[in-house]
């Protein structure tokens, strides 16, 4: 327990206790001696002023020596109180609602002049709020984007963009269970598979993310309600913040269902997740089952199956990675996605996602590398379509600079069932972010796009991206 | 000056390494000393592992009990001891990461920051699970300083440490 009575000056005896005292002691009174003497030297002769000093320090002697014997005193109070204090700790005390500091208790054991006279002890009373861990606690971070983009693609205009405009909502529900959502709200249409759907520049909102997590310990957690599916990296780094994105943009790969995904990049079911014992090397895994994505083709309405599941089969994935201890930063894993797709008009389609990645990121550099391949397999024939895809991304950051470079890569087969407007498509994007404070980046990014069967196009997008 | 010089001897006698009379007076070496609740089984961990405890890497003790940080305000002496010897990352860098361990769900629980160090005391000494740090000269009984690498705050080889500034 803290002494509550005694000046800042002095806490340092108190604090060191009598052993130190005693080699402090000689210590103070050398400090004081030097200029004392030195000053004396100047006035009188050398052996007065030898004799006046060791008079003068006899006395400080006996003035420290008085001062010690009040702040041993003033100690054993304080151990008194530790004594309470220990009292205090045993016996059960409840979880919820403000408790009393024990430093109050001591104190209110002790002297009432101790309390009164203590400002960390005013303090104290300053917040209690920040004590109450029992009250549910919603809170709110959001996170935003407005660009301008031009493009010489056919039927494009340069226009102002307002991005997703993201409340990401948290709650500690009790020590085990958290609450997190993600509730995006989105103006255009949406895009699936080159069908637009809705009204051009009206707002939309999507609950993206809806999750109750069950943390047991390190190696099981437990998620249920609508997540980001663990396919790859991308997917599960950065959600729905640009902000968070070096880049203006997912890669095509990764892009949201209803802006034209190719992927099952949300899912609603159960998510389990946690460490694997394995030393250094750092393994996770993951393993989901959920309702996956919809099928039916085309696509005129929401993809991600929220209510029902248009079968009974279930979307299984299974993902496992590493974060080697011995190089901070990289992650290496992989993933295995399986589902069955329905689609109208079509037999039924054995849907299998592999990915695999390797990724390293420390705050000055980052090298992002993903494939994927996405095999569909139709049922009672013989045809199977695989969709290779991949990209490469790296960036350096210089101060608040950060310019990047990525290529992707997309090749459907023109007669691939699900997504047949994907065919192929590959390019380059480059680009400079800068951070123009700890919550703002400004970004511009240069695509260069070629697709297979129509006219390649570039596009320049500037960024402002932040979280508030 | 004999005095000063007696004063030395009594001081190198005494075993102090506190070094010459005529030297300047040093700034208090502090030392950070980690702390955790009394109840905490825990009584050492290695640097690596306060860094992920610290990072939001580990997220529940060997007890069950979910892992909650503490953290001190921007800014504060011990706060910067800590990101820099423990963390290893900037202000900045730090915001970041657990903002975005938050957003992907990876860090199941936000550290709390607290102004004083009454406060950090105060906190740990209430939350089973709550682990923080504190100026070694800080510390009181209520709570449970735990060694680091094997070494007490008190320890020559105990590796943190505020910055020591020669005083003019």
């Amino acid at each position: 327990m803290k002494s509550h009575t005694i000046a800042p000056a002095e806490c340092v005896f108190t604090r060191v206790g009598s052993g130190w005292t005693k080699r402090l002691l000689p210590l103070a009174l050398a400090v004081l001696a030097s200029p004392t003497c030195l000053l004396a030297q100047g006035v009188v002769p050398a052996a007065d002023a030898d004799k006046q000093t060791i008079q003068m320090l006899l006395q400080r002697i006996e003035k420290l020596e008085a001062r010690v014997s009040q702040l041993e005193g003033t100690q054993g109070t304080t151990a008194k109180a530790q004594t309470v204090s220990a009292k205090i700790q045993e016996a059960p005390r409840p979880l919820s609602g403000p408790a009393a500091s024990p430093a109050e208790e001591a104190a209110t054991s002790t002297t009432a002049q101790a309390q009164s006279s203590d400002p960390e002890q005013e303090m104290e009373h300053l917040e209690p709020e920040r004590m109450d861990m029992s009250k549910t606690l919603l809170r709110i971070r959001g996170f935003g984007d407005i660009n301008f983009r031009g493009s010489n693609q056919k039927g494009s205009t340069n226009s102002f963009a307002l991005g997703q405009l993201n409340l990401f909502v948290t709650s500690d529900i009790s020590e085990r269970f958290k609450f997190l959502s993600e509730i995006v709200f989105e103006s255009g249409p949406d895009n699936f598979y080159n069908v637009p759907g809705g009204k051009r520049n009206e707002f939309g909102v999507d609950v993206e993310r809806y999750l109750v997590q069950y943390s047991y310990n390190d190696y099981f957690n437990l998620a249920a309600g609508r997540y980001h599916t663990a396919i790859g990296f991308y997917n599960t780094a950065y959600h729905h913040s640009t902000w968070f994105q070096t880049t203006t943009g997912r890669p095509t790969l990764f892009e949201f269902e209803d802006s034209g995904g190719i992927l099952p990049i949300h899912n609603v079911g159960l998510s389990a997740s946690g460490r694997i014992p394995s030393g250094p090397l750092g393994l996770h895994y993951v393993a989901e089952i959920g309702n996956g994505r919809q099928s039916r083709s085309p696509l005129t309405e929401e993809p991600v199956q929220n209510e029902v599941d248009e079968n009974n089969f279930k979307a299984v994935n299974l993902a496992m990675f590493a974060r080697p201890e011995s190089i901070r930063g990289l992650q290496i894993g992989f993933s295995g996605y399986h589902d069955k797709l329905m689609p109208i008009a079509l037999p039924r389609i054995d849907e299998t996602i592999l990915a695999a990645h390797a990724v390293y990121m420390v705050p000055k550099f980052e090298w992002l590398n993903e494939v994927v391949l996405i095999r569909h397999a139709l049922d009672g024939t013989s045809q199977v379509f695989n969709t290779p895809a991949f990209y490469t991304q790296i960036a350096k950051r210089f101060g608040s600079y950060q310019p990047y470079f990525r290529y992707q890569y997309i090749n459907a087969s023109d007669h691939e069932p699900i997504f047949p407007d994907v065919r192929r498509m590959e390019g380059p994007s480059l680009g400079l972010r800068y951070d123009a404070s700890e919550s703002v980046a400004l970004k511009v990014q240069y695509d260069y796009n070629v697709a297979r069967h129509q006219q390649n196009y570039s596009g320049l997008n500037l960024q402002l991206g932040f979280t508030f | 000056m004999i005095v000063a010089a007696a004063v030395l001897l009594l001081e190198v006698s005494s075993g102090s390494a506190a070094g010459g009379a005529s030297a300047p007076p040093a700034v208090p070496d502090d030392t950070i000393a980690i702390i955790v609740n009394q109840s905490n089984t825990i009584d050492d961990l290695s640097l690596k592992d306060l860094r992920t405890v610290f990072l939001g890497e580990r997220s529940h003790w060997p007890n069950g009990r979910r892992i909650t940080l503490v953290m001190m305000d921007p800014g504060l002496s011990e706060r910067r001891a800590v990101l820099r010897d423990v963390c290893r990352m900037s202000e900045t860098e730090f915001s970041r990461h657990f903002l975005q361990g938050l957003f992907t769900g990876e860090v199941f629980v936000s550290p709390k920051t607290l102004s004083t160090s009454v406060g950090v005391r105060k906190f740990v000494f209430n939350v089973p699970g709550a682990i923080g740090y504190l100026r070694a000269s800080d510390v009181d009984s209520t709570v449970k300083v735990i060694k680091v690498n094997g070494h007490r705050p008190e320890e020559a080889d105990y590796p943190l440490r505020i910055e020591v500034r020669a005083s003019k």
